[in-house]
């Protein structure tokens, strides 16, 4: 028997059949995790912030418009981590900013981090954004423009050329 | 194809998502440029370094709160479906209306009944000021009309108008003593005698008094100018009595009643 997709399911919890959500939430609570892991360094705070995705997914499912799972619960992921930073820092800064910094504590607490998620790191946060989406999330470009508001042609020039940044970044500190 | 649609186009290349008139050109493009080998072969590691990159796993703790929080959600979904319906919707709305719609009825009814009354009012009030003044008008044209009986049937009209205005009072004051007919003046008399408040009327009977010859309207005057006790009639009275005309029956009528004006 074929496993029912997310959408499939995600229509089900909609209508009420809660209990399916425990599927959706095995197949994607790690890859929504390692997102934010990647994207803001604190495994505490991406714990806290998984769980608030899928609170969320709970909360809102109803407001579910059939379209594409994935892209629809990175988009809550995106912006939950956003709610999150925007929350934090007093004066609202700038995601970008925020990364910067975010990357420089690290970088002067942990050296464990590999030379990847170092360059990484130096890059602006919605490139990282991108490459750390598509490439470890394996999202494709259709879903990767659903979610940062785009369209497919400009998200695919978007990360070749955070590409070329993080190659030449990647192998100038080698 | 310049460079940079080259290496534009090398994660694509690796991904395996070109066609194959593209795959072709960036091949062909590849073999003959040194630099772009180079990056070809440094993106190849890179992308081998996004796979071998370490997959972090979240603690339980992830999972037993957001279990936790679903059991909570499911609870609470269960009991919005059974209670909503049976309990609130079916009596609550349905009393709501009928509530709702008995106060909308009684408070139109109440405001229409205002309105009304209102209305009405102000109906009537113009009827009866609009009757006064046509009575007025009648009374008027009527003490102006030959016969005398029609002037004294216009000296009646004053009793149907309780506040009367100047002209009115003037006018029966002018029938009073002016008019050739005994009977309409002695009417007049009387009629004027509702209203001796007026500085008009007492003035009028004090005038009547010294030129009226009839008897009997004479008499009429001095009991009313005593019954008002009117001081100012006190001399013209005392020059009645001294007068040869003035009959002996209207004299002792003075002298009675001349002493009760104090």
């Amino acid at each position: 028997m074929k496993e029912p997709t997310d959408e499939n399911l995600m229509l089900k919890v909609a209508n009420g059949d809660l209990d399916l959500l425990k599927i959706l939430f095995e197949r994607h609570h790690i890859h929504v995790y390692n997102f934010l892991y990647k994207m803001c360094g604190d495994k505490m705070l991406s714990e806290d912030l998984t769980q608030d995705v899928f609170y969320k997914v709970m909360k809102y499912r109803t407001s579910y418009n059939s379209g594409r799972f994935v892209a629809w619960l990175f988009t809550i992921a995106r912006n939950s981590l956003n709610t999150h930073f925007s929350r934090v820092k007093e004066h609202h800064e700038n995601i970008d900013v925020v990364g910067y910094k975010l990357m420089e504590e690290r970088e002067e607490k942990n050296e464990d981090y590999s030379h990847l998620q170092k360059a990484l790191d130096q890059l602006g946060a919605s490139d990282k954004e991108l490459l750390v989406l598509n490439r470890f999330q394996e999202i494709k470009y259709q879903e990767l423009a659903e979610i940062v508001g785009s369209t497919p042609g400009a998200v695919k020039t978007k990360v070749s050329r955070a590409l070329k940044k993080l190659r030449l970044i990647y192998f100038e500190n080698i | 194809m310049n460079k940079d649609d080259i290496i534009a186009l090398l994660p694509e290349y690796l991904d395996n998502a070109l066609d194959d008139v593209m795959r072709k050109k960036v091949e062909r493009h590849l073999k003959e440029c040194a630099s772009c080998s180079k990056a070809l072969e440094e993106l190849k590691t890179l992308f081998k370094a996004f796979e071998q990159e370490e997959r972090c796993i979240p603690s339980d703790r992830v999972r037993t709160n957001f279990y936790e929080v679903l059991e909570r959600e499911k609870h609470l979904a269960s009991k919005v479906i059974n209670f909503t319906p049976s309990v609130r919707k079916k009596w609550r709305g349905p009393l709501l209306k009928v509530a709702a719609s008995i106060a909308l009825l009684i408070g139109s009814f109440l405001a229409g009944k205002q309105f009304q009354k209102q209305k009405s009012g102000k109906e009537i009030a113009q009827l009866t000021d609009e009757s006064i003044k046509i009575t007025q008008t009648a009374m008027l044209s009527l003490m102006e009309n030959q016969s005398a009986s029609r002037r004294i049937q216009g000296v009646h009209f004053i009793d149907e108008i309780t506040d009367p205005d100047e002209a009115i009072v003037r006018a029966l004051a002018n029938r009073m003593l002016h008019d050739d007919n005994t009977n309409v003046r002695l009417t007049a008399v009387e009629a004027l005698g509702k209203f001796t408040t007026s500085e008009i009327v007492k003035n009028a009977f004090i005038t009547a008094l010294q030129t009226e010859k009839d008897p009997s309207i004479q008499i009429s005057l001095i009991h009313t100018l005593v019954k008002i006790q009117e001081k100012k009639a006190i001399k013209p009275l005392q020059r009645l009595l001294q007068q040869e005309e003035t009959q002996p029956f209207v004299k002792q009528q003075i002298e009675s009643l001349l002493p009760h004006i104090i």
